[in-house]
């Protein structure tokens, strides 16, 4: 045991500071996740976990202008340790599935129907967070542009065709019941892009 | 106070043997080996900033600027690179072979705290210039090489101790970052039971049902599943309430095993069934570093495992 008066005061001190970091950024995500996803909470509540979500960030330093260099400082250092998401995995609810589909268009009239492709199990978990992602972006012409990177990589392989279509959609998986019934998946139509790559090189879209 | 002030420093500063930090640098450098290896065939189109990317690395990195500017990626290597004459694509392989070697040495505990600030930095760079790619399993790898590069190293099992002869620290500082740990993984077991105790459907076994038939987790046939339909309401409720209260019922002699084996059977059993491997893998690993092997008072139990070095390093420091 250490010595007494010899506590390592600045370990100590990182350390708090730590957790402070962990719990504050664990309380704004579930503050966030609370106001938007059904509960068990009544939406009167709703209010209250807004308002929790946005103290929780003062701390962090998070309502301060973006360029700001202590917003920057906090930010960097909540990446670096790794802490910078909450831990509400696949909760309170199971969040939607999405897919995209390109249909592809050819000079000669031909249509043809891609999806993405990559090469492992791995990036294609990857893959799938990435398009949970995309989908749930706001910024519309955020979410054109990265769905427009996606169509770009699949005319890559089929640069003969001079138009894409990229539909985006959530994926409705049947309950138990369902299941049994035997109702099968559904997709429902949420985004559809049309790009036009007929002049492109292959390079950035 | 006095007391208290005690309770506190006992709390903190249990000794505590070197196994643990063996524990989290293998299990970690394992992590990154599956990491490096599993991503082989998809690196360039993960990380390409042309042509070739499915998402263009510049936009993710300006995105990523917006949120901080002194957060590390790709761009700065492959800048770097260029001083170098190196193309983009020589870097990524070369950052590629970086992650590959410094997951080697830090299985092996070869330059153990400069491989782990190298294999830390390396694989910040790559997940934050991938960001959109990136899921759970990233966070808790950064967390374990977090701190691994804070820890008291070397562990007693690495080379440096070993071979290089570097001396042990003391065994109370271990205890300590061994106590962080453990803190840290109880803070993420509450509020991800926390969550899920708030959302109607693990109570019933929707979510549960959702989570495995959901794709691309859906590995096991939903015929399969409806035929175990009772089962899931309660596996759902299991999960829930292991999760929420870990933090309590990990601590206690009585509970702690149950717990123990509860969570790791529980993390295996993603692994298993959802196909997320290396999520499974890293949560094993930094549970078995917070409470497997050695923890607590229970150092009699794994004595078996405790090298002469540790014990020369645990009397002189204590």
């Amino acid at each position: 045991m250490l010595k007494s008066g010899k506590l390592p005061a600045f370990r100590l001190a990182f350390f708090t500071v730590q957790f402070v970091c962990i719990l504050l950024v664990c309380l704004n995500d579930i503050f966030s996740i609370f106001s938007t996803s059904a509960t068990f909470f009544p939406d009167t509540l709703n209010p209250v976990w807004d308002r929790g979500a946005e103290v929780t960030l003062i701390p962090l330093g998070q309502t301060l202008p973006e360029t700001n260099p202590v917003r920057e400082t906090v930010s960097a250092y909540l990446n670096l340790a790794g802490i910078e998401a909450g831990y509400s995995y696949f909760a309170p609810n199971i969040p939607d599935n999405y897919k995209i589909v390109f249909e592809l268009y050819y000079p000669d009239g031909r249509t043809e129907i891609e999806l993405p492709r990559v090469n492992s199990r791995s990036a294609g978990l990857r893959f799938a967070t990435l398009l949970d992602k995309v989908t749930e972006t706001e910024y519309a012409p955020l979410r054109t542009m990265m769905v427009k990177m996606l169509a770009f990589s699949v005319w890559q392989d089929h640069s003969s065709a001079n138009k894409i279509r990229a539909v985006l959609g959530s994926v409705d998986l049947p309950s138990p019941a369902e299941f049994r019934l035997g109702r099968k998946e559904s997709y429902r139509v949420l985004f559809a892009y049309d790009f036009d790559f007929s002049a492109a090189q292959p390079s950035h879209p | 106070m006095p007391n208290l002030r005690d309770g506190f420093r006992r709390f903190l500063f249990t000794p505590q043997s070197t196994i643990w930090l063996s524990v989290l640098r293998v299990g970690i450098g394992l992590q990154v080996l599956f990491y490096t290896v599993s991503l082989r065939s998809d690196w360039i189109e993960l990380l390409a900033e042309g042509n070739r990317g499915l998402i263009r690395r510049d936009l993710m990195e300006a995105l990523l600027s917006v949120e901080s500017p002194l957060i590390p990626r790709v761009g700065w290597m492959v800048e770097a690179g260029g001083w170098l004459h190196l193309s983009e694509t020589n870097v990524l392989w070369l950052l590629w072979g970086g992650l590959l070697l410094a997951s080697l040495f830090l299985i092996l505990g070869l330059f153990c705290r400069t491989v782990s600030i190298v294999a830390w930095i390396l694989f910040l760079c790559t997940v934050k210039s991938a960001e959109p790619f990136g899921y759970g399993v990233d966070n808790f790898t950064i967390i374990g090489l977090f701190y691994l590069v804070i820890a008291p190293l070397p562990d007693s099992w690495s080379i440096d101790a070993r071979w290089r002869r570097t001396s042990l620290k003391s065994s109370s500082l271990q205890g300590l970052h061994r106590r962080v740990l453990q803190l840290h993984i109880c803070i993420i077991y509450f509020f991800s039971g926390f969550a899920k105790c708030a959302g109607p459907g693990w109570w019933n076994g929707t979510s549960l049902w959702r989570a495995l038939t959901r794709p691309p987790f859906d590995i096991i046939p939903p015929d399969i599943l409806i035929r175990l339909g009772f089962v899931l309401p309660v596996l759902g409720i299991v999960v829930c309430v292991m999760e929420a209260t870990y933090p309590v019922c990990i601590w206690p002699r009585k509970t702690r095993l149950i717990w123990f084996v509860g969570v790791l059977a529980l993390h295996a059993g993603i692994g298993l069934m959802m196909g997320m491997y290396l999520f499974a893998w890293v949560m094993i690993v930094l549970n078995m570093a917070a409470f497997g092997p050695g923890f607590a008072f229970e150092a009699t139990r794994f004595s078996f495992i405790e090298s002469p070095t540790e014990n020369r390093a645990e009397t002189s420091s204590t």
